[in-house]
């Protein structure tokens, strides 16, 4: 059991001043009038400390958009070298359901096929990670994945009480980042609020997944060939907003980039989409999701079918970030539910 | 001698970074085909197996997945066999002896066939899906006593893009081997068979359950049809092997551009059983 302290938010915002100096700090900020962005911060002012979702998930804390695996140089003779960046942050603001995600990233990159990504591997060791319980919006279904009360990876998790944070110490690196600051332990009174704002943040989630996730793999299999996926595919633009947006969505292009003077370059990689028409092209030209159908069936067989399956869980976090940012409206769950009412209709 | 913490962490850094291996020789198989033959630094092996392939680079023009088409018996150099197709197979063409290249690799599972000693191996390619294969027959030839009758059946476009003939020439030759070539259009002179690879099949004796089947064809369409007519005489499902082609960024199961349904061609694959495409839908 974490150990369970409160903070007032005095002292609160005092550690996230010392952690902008040293070591830096990465945390959500207002941009415009009702988005937010994972931004590096300077002045603990701009944080905000209630949100609802950031537009882009705090991944490219560790998988940045752009990043270079390697540097080249063609002269004297050609040699490479590995650009491994493990400069320390503090990512604070993390709620449940993209602490699930890191958990997830942690896996695909980390552990999956025992091959552990080093670029990805040495941000992840430098970064601290402060989680924070959110009250979600009419898009979040994290109680219908199982991530709403996620603390994957986070070193310290905080609950908002009507003064102050409750505080779960997960880490000693969390223990660390709050330093001298004054803790109590937290009342009676102050736990039984914590589980009071949990309970309201379950009760007011309202979108569902209407089946037990571990039953979406099958259901999926036997709705392979279902009409839903072409009427859905109708009004995608494979755009890839979704998978741009999404939390656990790891798929990546990798490729040369010269300096001006021909004498070197990088090695790139940077986030790609399978809702791209030339991501599954292979030579001839033939490709194997050439169709947009392919495409939109396979978002839904990877998040719910192929990874949930070998991970053990869905590959989606409930964030609730593809649906809202969806140019036409295409709606994750809605789609989901299409096809598991579908297979309640159809299956023997 | 193990190696210290140190040693480790700085391998595991170099995941992405290849090896700087160096071309020894270049020889013209087609007008659009070259072979590489490539010596790793300090002449190591390469440590492949048949079937396996490396990510080769060029810096400034990218990495690619390229079969590896020499056996594991020759080590102080491996070979590729490239075509000439896209910018960064271009740039490799343009390179000759002493150039250097990135290698990464070798990765993926390769053709396994030793777990089936003693069977008589069925080779069904298409075009340049003879590469990879050319790997294995190699290899057969080095260990000719732990398999049966080898038979190498080969379709190409047309008689000026069979690869490897004099080969193909030499192993049809061998005690226990037989190798018959089809072109889909024949040129003046040709006098060999004319068609599909699949039409080859009945030309030869084959006995089914005693038979292991390793086919790279193309396009993907015709792995149905090489399936098809192998099904109709009684090879079995978990004797046919299929090597089938995925861009890949990374080999290294991250970077999900070569996944089939849920598996992943690089760390799963290249090889896959009739038995496993049978449940995936995206195969061929």
């Amino acid at each position: 059991m974490a150990e369970t302290l409160v903070i007032d938010k005095t002292s609160l915002l005092s550690v996230l001043s010392a952690a902008a100096e040293t070591p830096g700090l990465m945390a959500p900020t207002r941009r415009g009038r009702a988005s937010f962005a994972f931004d590096r911060i300077t002045d603990c002012r701009q944080v905000a400390l209630e949100y609802v979702r950031t537009v882009l998930p705090p991944k490219n804390a560790f998988l940045p958009t752009r990043e270079a695996l390697l540097e080249f140089a063609l002269e004297p003779e050609q040699q490479a070298r590995a650009v491994i960046d493990s400069t320390p942050v503090v990512l604070f603001g993390v709620h449940p359901c993209d602490l699930s995600a890191l958990e997830q990233l942690d896996w695909a990159f980390l552990d999956r096929h025992d091959i552990s990504d080093p670029h990805y591997a040495a941000r992840r060791r430098a970064v601290t990670i402060v989680g924070i319980d959110c009250m979600p919006d009419d898009y979040c279904f994290c109680t219908s994945v199982g991530t709403e009360t996620m603390r994957g990876g986070a070193d310290l998790f905080l609950t908002p009480l009507t003064e102050g944070y409750q505080v779960e110490v997960l880490t000693a690196k969390g223990r660390a980042l709050l330093g001298e600051a004054p803790l109590r332990d937290a009342t009676p009174e102050e736990r039984a609020a914590g589980d009071a704002w949990r309970q309201a943040k379950a009760d007011r989630i309202t979108r569902r997944i209407n089946t037990q996730a571990d039953a979406l793999p099958d259901i999926l299999e036997r709705r392979h060939d279902s009409p839903i996926w072409a009427e859905t595919a109708r009004r995608c633009y494979s755009c890839g907003t979704c998978t741009t947006v999404c939390p656990t969505c790891f798929c990546f292009d990798v490729d040369d980039a010269m300096e001006p003077s021909l004498s070197g370059g990088s090695r790139k990689r940077r986030w790609d989409s399978c809702q791209f028409l030339d991501f599954a092209l292979v030579a001839g030209p033939h490709n194997f999701r050439g169709e947009r159908p392919d495409r939109v069936r396979h978002r839904w067989f990877r998040k719910f079918a192929y990874l949930n399956r070998e991970y053990g869980r869905p590959f989606c976090t409930g964030c609730g970030r593809c649906t809202q940012a969806c140019t036409t409206d295409i709606d994750l769950t809605g789609v989901l539910n299409e096809v598991i009412a579908e297979d309640g209709r159809e299956a023997p | 001698m193990a190696a210290t913490p140190g040693q480790r962490a700085a391998a595991r850094e170099q995941l992405y970074v290849p090896r700087m291996g160096t071309i020894v020789r270049t020889e013209d198989i087609t007008a659009v085909d070259r072979l590489f033959g490539i010596e790793l630094p300090g002449r190591r092996p390469l440590h492949h197996a048949p079937g396996q392939f490396v990510q080769l680079s060029i810096f400034g023009f990218g990495e690619a997945p390229i079969s590896v088409c020499s056996p594991p018996s020759q080590t102080e150099s491996f070979e590729l066999c490239v075509r000439k197709v896209g910018s960064l197979t271009t740039a490799l063409h343009a390179l000759g002896e002493g150039d250097r290249v990135g290698i990464r690799g070798p990765f993926g599972n390769g053709f396994a066939i030793e777990c089936m000693p003693k069977m008589d191996v069925l080779i069904v390619a298409g075009g340049i899906g003879l590469v990879p294969l050319r790997s294995l027959i190699k290899d057969i030839q080095d260990h000719r006593e732990e398999h049966g009758r080898l038979i190498v059946l080969y379709g190409a476009k047309s008689p000026g893009e069979v690869l490897f003939a004099r080969e193909l020439a030499r192993w049809g030759a061998r005690r226990k081997n037989e190798v018959l070539v089809t072109v889909d259009e024949p040129a003046d002179g040709w006098n060999g068979h004319v068609g599909v690879v699949t039409t080859l099949i009945p030309k030869v004796r084959i006995d089914p359950p005693n038979t292991v089947v390793v086919s790279l064809v193309g396009p993907p369409v015709m792995y149905k049809f090489v399936y098809m007519a192998l099904m109709e005489i009684g090879v079995p499902d978990d004797q046919m092997f299929f090597s089938l082609e995925r861009r890949m960024k990374c080999g290294l199961g991250k970077c999900g551009h070569c996944q089939i349904d849920g598996r992943c061609v690089c760390t799963d694959g290249p090889v896959f059983s009739a038995t496993e495409l049978k449940t995936m839908h995206e195969g061929i």
